[in-house]
């Protein structure tokens, strides 16, 4: 067979362009969302209560055809691949509590939810929460589905044998400070030698920074990492260090666990969904553990949205069936099936979250959560906060793993800092 | 494909002017049937290559609109001590694991070659690690190395040596991902030494025992120098999945706070290249950096290969 070069390259000319025009034309048969009838609904396992999805559905049925999809793996790349390629969208987006920075700027790949009369449910919603799914510009693009109240969890019997406050009311009071949180940890270790209060650093760093209302980018884009707020967290953090209240184990690995298991590490600092982390990583803790207010004040850790895409051809509807199943009723069936803590206040009066749990030795762990989610003050998310807060947290666990210098770690972090924000265009 | 069948000889037959033109109409559905490969090629692999050079000129969040950075985007990879330390650690990583990986290798196949009785079951066992799921291994390899409870630590103990923070200090990161790496590929390569062992034409053994070699020498004189080809495939080879590493470190060293998953353990001691790489794209949004840095990796790749086919080259006159 001849074969010459040219020939060769021309083929190769064609295919490209029979690929390019092929392309185009399977580009515009390709559904840029639903046709009205669909109405597809991306979310990922344990994003949403699938009892409430499957009732929504049945609820929806006459008038459209609800898909709800469980995204799996990376769930903000897929989704922001099939927006930014403008095909197959869905038209009801979940959206992770971590990623709306992300989104937030692109506000207008998403209908603004108060052209839909959102402002009509806002009462019923935590006021922080609500505030997060809003743009700068105003645009309300997500629907609150859960939150994140940060407690302190700990092990009740471990905290009798140290001789420290033991039953939930006397820790949330006595242990309100960080000061006393931190002489708690000392006690501790002197009492039972061999154990500490808290797995690593920068569960004191990122709570601390967590209570407060500023973070590492404000509005303006500027660089406040380098503030006080961040400097007192830093300070605590390496505080905690030098007393020797934090291990040098790693959250998640087997040896933490077994720590965890063995009443060497008796105490936390997380989130309501940490409740289910501990239930699935140490089962056999189940009757020890309590639950009460952190030091100081609540922190928000999570917590997610729903959104309405630019896609969508029929809003309305899309907006109720979001408002139906993210009311106060759907919310705690949530809690029960996926552990989602309602960000409707008029759900912890409901009886799925006045239940007594035998894993926390039968306290009703919404006494805790649910005042603390009313009391959450948070910061601005901007979409920078991620790279320029970064540095700071590695930093800190150089301090708290490594044993490195902290005036060291602190300066390696702001200079580190500094070159990044100069190459994002934040002003430092 | 119905359009085959559609080709009707006559238009072979007719003359044409032109050569080139000649074999296109002539062999146009020869052209054909290649070309789902290169169509997909060109779909999957050509173009996103080339959207990512255009990327790595440009600043985009991944949904917004890109805006033009010029060059900054590559000065800035230039002045980025996270990205060099992610290129030592990739190459004393893959060090670590290769050195090890090719004398155990060779060893294994060595007696491989010389076994007599369950050759096939021993060499199916060889190969199984390299099928085995990465991130399987890597579970199983964080219990291994674990600080109190591993069985690393625990022999450790057995021989009176204190125990390691394996998982937690830069030197024990590197060296846990490296064993895990070596574990992984050493029984393909003996494979392939085995092989290339088998080549060797046995006249050569009778020869050189005749004269009173002794298998050291033997191993010597003789296996090591012709399984020279075999060798340098094993070392580009592993170079270049050594360059890519990403999973081990990945599933080795994530936790479950709400650290990074790309971050590789404290002080980033883990962080191989294409960690990095992920960490910046995927972390931060920060999709035109994440291809400069992508074009960063290519050019050490390109950088090793040239470096390995010197070798090859210079081995081979």
């Amino acid at each position: 067979m001849q074969l010459s070069r040219r020939g060769l390259l021309r083929a190769g000319l064609a295919g490209t362009a029979a690929t390019a025009l092929g392309g185009l034309a399977s580009g515009c048969a390709v559904p840029t969302g639903s046709t009205g009838r669909n109405m597809v609904l991306w979310y990922w396992s344990g994003g949403l209560s699938d009892t409430v999805v499957k009732n929504a559905k049945t609820r929806y049925d006459s008038s459209v055809d609800l898909r709800a999809i469980q995204i799996g793996g990376q769930y903000r790349s897929k989704l922001i691949t099939t927006i930014t390629g403008q095909a197959h969208v869905p038209d009801i987006a979940g959206l992770k509590g971590e990623d709306m920075a992300a989104y937030l700027p692109n506000a207008d790949q998403f209908i603004d939810l108060r052209t839909l009369g959102a402002e009509k449910y806002k009462s019923q919603y935590l006021p922080w929460k609500w505030d997060q799914g809003i743009a700068d510009d105003g645009t309300m693009v997500g629907f609150p589905i859960d939150c994140g109240p940060v407690a302190h969890f700990y092990q009740y019997e471990v905290f009798r044998k140290a001789g420290l406050p033991y039953e939930p009311a006397d820790v949330s009071k006595e242990l309100s400070t960080w000061e006393a949180f931190f002489a708690a940890g000392e006690q501790l270790k002197k009492r039972i030698p061999g154990t500490q209060l808290l797995t690593d650093v920068n569960s004191v760093f990122e709570n601390v920074v967590q209570q407060g209302s500023k973070r590492y980018v404000d509005k303006d884009r500027h660089f406040i990492g380098d503030q006080q707020h961040v400097r007192d967290a830093w300070a605590l953090a390496v505080e905690a260090k030098k007393r020797g209240i934090v291990s040098d184990l790693v959250n998640g690995t087997p040896d933490q666990l077994s720590a965890v298991q063995d009443g060497k590490l008796p105490s936390q600092l997380g989130a309501s969904w940490a409740s289910f982390d501990i239930k699935n990583g140490v089962p056999k803790t189940k009757g020890r553990w309590r639950i009460a207010d952190m030091p100081v004040r609540p922190a928000n850790n999570g917590g997610s949205f729903l959104s309405i895409t630019k896609a969508c051809r029929e809003p309305e509807k899309a907006f109720q069936i979001i408002t139906w199943i993210l009311n106060a009723a759907n919310q705690a069936q949530g809690y029960v099936d996926a552990g989602l803590f309602p960000s409707t206040p008029a759900s912890y009066d409901l009886k799925q979250l006045r239940e007594a749990d035998p894993f926390f030795g039968g306290q009703v762990t919404t006494d805790i959560f649910g005042p603390a989610a009313q009391k959450i003050v948070v910061a601005y998310n901007s979409p920078y906060d991620i790279a320029l807060g970064t540095p700071i947290k590695d930093e800190i666990k150089n301090v708290g793993v490594l044993g490195k210098d902290p005036e060291k770690a602190w300066s390696d972090a702001m200079s580190k800092c500094r070159r990044i924000a100069k190459h994002l265009g934040v002003s430092y | 494909m119905a359009v085959i069948e559609q080709s009707p000889p006559a238009v072979a037959q007719r003359p044409s002017p032109t050569g080139p033109k000649k074999g296109l109409r002539k062999y146009w559905h020869l052209y054909a049937a290649i070309s789902p490969f290169y169509l997909i090629f060109l779909g999957f692999g050509l173009f996103p290559v080339g959207f990512s050079l255009y990327l790595s000129f440009h600043r985009w969040d991944g949904l917004g609109s890109m805006e033009w950075a010029g060059l900054s985007q590559y000065q800035y990879l230039l002045s980025d001590s996270d990205f060099w330390n992610s290129i030592g650690n990739t190459i004393i990583i893959w060090a670590l694991a290769t050195l090890p990986m090719i004398f155990l290798a060779m060893i294994t196949a060595v007696m491989l070659n010389s076994a007599v009785r369950f050759k096939n079951l021993y060499r199916f066992a060889y190969f199984l690690p390299n099928v085995t799921s990465v991130v399987a291994i890597a579970i199983v390899f964080g219990s291994i190395f674990s600080t109190n409870f591993g069985m690393v630590n625990a022999i450790l103990n057995a021989v009176g040596i204190d125990q390691i923070a394996w998982l937690n200090t830069p030197w024990g990161i590197k060296v846990t991902i490296a064993a895990l790496m070596t574990w992984q590929w050493t029984g393909y390569n003996a494979i392939i030494f085995l092989a290339g062992l088998q080549t060797v034409p046995s006249e050569l053994y009778e020869a050189a025992r005749m004269d009173g070699a002794g298998p050291v020498q033997t191993f010597f004189k003789i296996t090591l120098p012709l399984l020279r080809p075999t060798l340098l495939f094993v070392l580009v080879v592993s170079t270049v999945t050594g360059l890519q590493s990403f999973s081990e470190p990945q599933v080795l060293l994530q936790t479950s706070s709400n650290d990074s998953t790309f971050a590789g353990g404290p002080g980033h001691s883990g962080q191989t290249m294409v960690l990095y790489f992920f960490q910046q794209t995927f972390d931060n949004n920060d999709f035109g950096y994440g291809a400069a840095v992508a074009w960063g990796i290519f050019l050490v790749v390109v950088l090793f290969s040239i470096i390995n086919w010197r070798l090859v080259q210079r081995r081979g006159d």
